[in-house]
């Protein structure tokens, strides 16, 4: 979906992607919820949520996964291949916020870039740290 | 058996089933209506996941997957009675701890080729790993669930490795 695509040789340790921002409504997780086969009550039960000890009904990590993943194929651009990524859901997320998500390249070889990238909440706490190798075309290989 | 003091929270007999597969292997062809609502409701509308001519032009050989969504694909529905008042699967812990709950961790993945639809998929489940540890909160045990998703000729295409907290 990304308008521009990166290219591995243009990319040095320190590039700086672009800040996405998500903000997922109720309906949203009831539809993940849905397509996932997930009939776990906290994801759209709020009173059950709040019986679990959440302040409301919370957004599914692995939801907040696949964000980052669109987050990384996005940037990556129509020739990008993510070869890999991990992430660690640290704190819980609530619906009807705004989350950051951002990244940085931390290593290129090759056609390998290497990109640290997390989510955090508007205040700066990171919820969700992660890691991404994503494969790119370099310019100077034609 | 090693590490396991009057304190520990993983009895021997679950210590003991570390590299198990923890349910028979599943397999699945990945349609492209779960695919796409998985898209849809993740917010993810890029076209190589709808569009034939979309996916051709970004040199894949057809629609592709969201490369998370194959864990989804495999998936497998239960009878109501199967599912607890908590919306759990009842009977989907094979693994016996002392501990009172289970949340999500996060998740290692490797993509080595891209799922279409219409592949044929199987997905194998191990125990890959099981340690306690001590946190801010108090000891909690890391489960890790390896799972390797293979095409009908036994080409794998990803691996992930889920993260369960318990505590």
């Amino acid at each position: 979906m990304s308008a521009a695509q990166p290219y591995a040789d243009e990319l040095a340790p320190g590039a700086v992607l672009p800040t996405v921002l998500r903000n997922a409504s109720r309906v949203q997780l009831f539809l993940y919820s849905a397509a996932t086969w997930n009939p776990h009550r906290i994801h759209y039960d709020v009173d059950y949520a709040r019986f679990e000890g959440h302040p409301d009904i919370i957004v599914h990590g692995p939801l907040q996964g696949a964000w980052l993943s669109q987050y990384v194929t996005d940037w990556a651009g129509p020739a990008g291949r993510m070869r890999s990524l991990q992430w660690q859901n640290r704190a819980s997320a609530l619906p009807e916020r705004d989350y950051e998500f951002h990244g940085r390249v931390t290593a290129v070889d090759g056609d390998l870039v290497t990109l640290e990238v997390w989510e955090q909440d508007p205040d700066g706490n990171v919820l969700m740290p992660g890691e991404a190798v994503v494969q790119l075309p370099r310019r100077d290989r034609g | 058996m090693r590490g396991v003091s009057t304190t520990s929270l993983i009895p021997a007999e679950t210590a003991a089933r570390v590299g198990e597969l923890l349910a028979p292997p599943v397999t699945v062809t990945v349609t492209a209506e779960g695919s796409q609502r998985y898209a849809q409701a993740v917010g993810d509308l890029n076209p190589i996941y709808f569009d034939e001519a979309a996916a051709r032009a970004a040199g894949y050989r057809s629609v592709v997957v969201p490369p998370t969504y194959v864990a989804y694909a495999l998936v497998q529905g239960r009878a109501l009675h199967d599912i607890g008042t908590d919306g759990l699967f009842v009977g989907d812990q094979p693994i016996r701890l002392e501990v009172a709950r289970i949340m999500f961790g996060g998740e290692e993945w490797d993509f080595v080729a891209p799922v279409h639809v219409g592949d044929v998929i199987t997905g194998e489940a191990r125990l890959a790993a099981i340690d306690q540890k001590d946190g801010s909160k108090g000891p909690f045990v890391r489960i890790t669930r390896e799972i390797t998703y293979r095409t009908a000729s036994g080409e794998v295409v990803a691996r992930t490795r889920q993260i369960g907290i318990a505590r």
